[in-house]
């Protein structure tokens, strides 16, 4: 049986990536069409010279970082104030964040921003975008880091104070060390999450804030296109040495 | 930590710095409808950067146009929504002294029907919607009606456009485009359910590659889409239905919320000077409404007629008006219901 | 002090999660502007528009092929997740395998799927190569390649509660179970699977709710034509213009999503968050 399962999970990692691997294969591919013709960097090329592609991919940089400090800072303490306090309004409404549709997500709040605009006389932008990346990105912070506080015995947080320690001192010093490895990994959740996000972004995204993600799928929609094969590659690439890098960081 | 806290203070910093004291205009337009040329030598000789991006339908642009705030200076509405969209409130009336090329346009466009006084757009392109196929592989279709053969089954598209769904079951009935009956327009829609299992996809001008390309074989299409495409694969072709076909001109128009009213009508203007429209017709393959760029143009162009079709074809087309409240919300119900069978 | 530690997500919660919903909550209760947007009078009539056996067509069709890709993804799932949780040097080289495509892009993934399965994509042109085929297999905008993208997308998803679960399992119920007599099959589908209803009910939750709402799949993979729930909604606040009726569909959406979440918090583990 061991013999048999291990051909089958074969086969299906064979599924999850033999499809990425052929993209990033035919990125490479002189032709456009889908026939080999030979090696070539020219999609490449023309992804490093297209200045809307390229200012896309700051965008995405840009509201990925800032988005993710700020939704890891408020998870974290989310995390920590249910591990010690626990809300059932807080956490329901987290489990929910995580289970609604994107589509829902990303029409509530154009919604409740065109709404507020009546007001704050903003317009949709780069802010909308990261404050619309914080929203959806809250709840799978909070849950990586409860996961990791589960871990964590809460004596060792009692000891302190009763040796003295204020509650935010206990936590500084003590919980959040701990704690580390499961910010960075939600960090790095979060990020991903932000990076590749299209359905909400392209919802609440104003005249300056167009994201790697939309110029992809412009690009898609208008059929199949090698340079974003060769786009996919580098997202693949980049993204592949993230993870391997967070790892080796963990098990160090 | 310290370290960190700073390096991202100072990239969430930069995304308000801008290094770009130009100022700034931003064009919201349809794809492929301007030259390579056209914006760069317009941010060179007025020393101003121009955001310009693009769009596939009127209802995108309406969609992040409508709630006053968008961000855009210029949009490119098809005349149809252009009424509309000053009822609304939304756009900025032209002032004809900052527009000294005016007088460029084609006579038929100097007064328009849907506005006479060319108060809120300057019409800019125009074309006709018909029927593009692909020579090698098939029989020229003659009438609407022929998009209804079981032989297209999975290789035929239609424009994801209401009207113009709509308007081509009306026709291939024999009632008229800008129908607002009932009946009519219930008849209209079984026909469009009825079609839609040979239909492949709803696109618009993003079916060109795949025309070109050869997945697609026969598409509801824009004269000018087509045009474009015809360009790129000499195998294709198109033509305008049998039973009638809609007339439709894109205008520049200038948003009330825009900022800087002076510099859009720089651009409207500039984009009415004879070269840079005869430019756009060159790289575009577009029909343009200006008849001092039109004379600049190669006579293969001219007398393109997928671009320029003929006196007498042009008799069967009919520009579609602005369609009242009940009617429009009518059709865009039977819309949801095409697409949702 | 303790309560200063939630105040962020307590912002959230009323800023970016509870307002927005209000919001479209009233816009579902409004009438749609003729060009866009909502205006008066107020009125139920968008909830009875849903309930048109049209729309019960669409839900319908959309929990078909929600349901059909979470089960293609449990069957595939379980066993992978079985063999990461027997393996004992390897098991993080094999977790990362499969985390790997779930880091990159859901829309390269997807588009993956649009370069394979094209007309002139790769499987059609070695079909051609090959004479297999004459001409070339419409394999895109259909259901089919739909719920092969959701499955594609979605896998791991489903694995990482699974293997959750399973890891935790006491190898010792399993050797008991072999003891008593029960054959390879047995052992398998009367205790393991028991066992790991938890990762069951975690993983279905996980994949079914964002197939139901799923837009982008069935948008690039279906072209506009496998019209699903998501697709409805983007649609009426787009061409269809018709902002109060995508809201009462969305709130609909978001009932369903409640009440799944509900189940599985009654009859699943207590503890996530």
């Amino acid at each position: 049986m061991k013999r048999g399962l291990g051909f089958y999970a074969a086969g299906v990692y064979g599924f999850l990536h033999l499809p990425l691997a052929i993209l990033v294969a035919f990125s490479f591919n002189t032709s456009r069409f889908t026939v080999w013709e030979g090696l070539s960097l020219r999609w490449y090329q023309a992804v490093f010279t297209d200045p809307e592609m390229m200012e896309a991919a700051w965008n995405s940089v840009v509201i990925a970082v800032v988005a993710t400090v700020i939704s890891t800072a408020a998870g974290t303490l989310a995390a920590y104030g249910l591990w010690k306090r626990g809300s059932r309004w807080i956490s329901g409404s987290l489990y929910l964040s995580l289970v609604t549709p994107e589509i829902v997500t990303g029409i509530s709040l154009l919604a409740f921003f065109q709404w507020a605009f009546r007001w704050l006389n903003w317009q949709l932008g780069l802010h909308t975008v990261i404050l619309a990346h914080v929203s959806f990105s809250m709840a799978y912070v909070a849950i990586v880091v409860s996961a990791r506080l589960r871990t964590l015995d809460p004596a060792l947080e009692e000891a302190a104070m009763d040796l003295g320690a204020t509650e935010w001192r206990a936590f500084r010093r003590v919980t959040l060390p701990a704690l580390m490895p499961g910010i960075v990994a939600a960090a790095l959740l979060a990020l991903t999450i932000s990076f590749d996000d299209y359905v909400i972004t392209s919802l609440v995204a104003g005249v300056d804030s167009q994201t790697l993600p939309m110029v992809i799928y412009a690009m898609a929609r208008r059929g199949a296109n090698p340079s974003i094969n060769a786009i996919s590659a580098i997202i693949v690439v980049v993204f592949g040495a993230l993870i391997i890098v967070s790892q080796r960081m963990r098990d160090a | 930590m310290r370290r960190r806290t700073f390096l991202f203070g100072a990239l969430a910093g930069s995304t308000g710095c801008r290094y770009d004291r130009r100022p700034r205009l931003n064009v919201f337009n349809w794809s492929a409808y301007v030259a390579p040329s056209t914006i760069p030598n317009f941010e060179r000789e007025f020393g101003v950067r121009v955001r310009y991006a693009t769009y596939e339908s009127n209802e995108e642009m309406l969609a992040k146009v409508i709630t006053g705030n968008s961000g855009w200076d210029i949009v490119f509405p098809t005349h149809n929504r252009v009424p509309p969209m000053a009822a609304m409130g939304l756009l900025s009336p032209l002032d004809h002294r900052r527009l000294t090329n005016l007088g460029n346009l084609e006579p038929a466009f100097r007064a328009p029907a849907w506005d006479p006084e060319l108060r809120w757009g300057v019409p800019y392109m125009w074309y006709g919607t018909g029927i593009a196929f692909n020579r090698s592989v098939m029989p020229a279709p003659r009438a609407w009606a022929d998009l209804w053969s079981g032989r297209l089954a999975g290789r035929l598209t239609m424009l994801d456009d209401p009207e113009d769904v709509l308007g081509a079951c009306l026709k291939k009935l024999g009632l008229p485009f800008e129908s607002t009956d009932a009946g009519e327009l219930g008849r209209a829609r079984r026909e469009a359910i009825e079609q839609k299992r040979l239909v492949r996809a709803y696109l618009n001008a993003e079916v060109r590659d795949q025309l070109v390309a050869g997945d697609v074989l026969v598409a509801q299409m824009w004269s000018t889409t087509a045009a474009q495409a015809i360009y790129d694969a000499p195998s294709l072709d198109f033509v305008f239905p049998a039973e009638g076909f809609p007339l439709y001109a894109d205008n520049a128009v200038i948003l009330r919320e825009s900022r800087r009213q002076e510099l859009a009508h720089e651009f409207v203007n500039y984009l009415l000077r004879p070269r840079v429209s005869a430019d756009i017709v060159m790289a575009t393959r577009t029909a343009t409404a200006n008849a001092a760029g039109k004379a600049l143009l190669p006579e293969a162009i001219r007398t393109n007629p997928a671009l320029y079709p003929p006196e007498e074809l042009m008799r069967r087309g009919e520009w579609p008006g602005t369609l009242p409240a009940a009617a429009q919300r009518l059709r865009d119900r039977i819309w949801t219901e095409i697409k949702a069978a | 002090m303790r309560g200063w530690f939630l105040l962020p997500a307590r912002l959230w919660l009323w800023l970016l999660f509870l307002a927005p919903l209000a919001i479209v909550g009233g816009y579902s209760l409004l009438t749609r502007g003729t060009y866009g947007g909502v205006e008066l009078p107020w009125t139920f009539e968008n909830y009875q528009r849903t309930l048109d056996p049209l729309y019960g067509a669409i839900l319908l069709r959309s929990v078909v092929i929600a349901a059909i890709a979470t089960a293609l993804c449990l069957v595939l799932a379980f066993p992978l997740a079985l063999f990461i949780a027997r393996a004992n040097e390897r098991k993080n080289l094999y977790l990362n395998l499969v985390i790997l495509p779930f880091w990159t892009s859901f829309l390269v993934r997807t588009y993956a799927w649009l370069f394979l399965l094209r007309d002139t994509g790769l499987v059609n042109t070695v079909l051609l190569r090959l004479g297999i085929t004459s001409a070339p297999l419409p394999l895109l905008y259909n259901d089919g390649a739909v719920v092969l993208g959701l499955v594609y997308g979605f896998l791991p998803f489903m694995v990482l509660p699974l293997y959750a679960t399973i890891e935790r399992m006491d190898p010792a119920l399993l050797e008991a179970a072999a003891d008593l007599g029960a054959r390879p099959w047995r052992t398998f589908f009367r205790v393991v699977v028991p066992l790991a209803r938890p990762g069951i009910w975690a993983g279905v939750v996980l994949v079914f709710i964002p197939c139901l709402g799923a837009y982008l799949t069935p948008d690039l993979l279906g072209g506009g034509k496998s019209v699903m729930i998501g697709n409805l909604v983007q649609n009426q606040f787009t061409t269809a213009r018709d902002w109060p009726f995508g809201a009462a569909i969305s709130l609909g959406l978001m009932l369903i999503a409640t009440g799944a979440l509900g189940i599985v918090y009654w009859r699943g583990p207590k503890e996530i968050l």
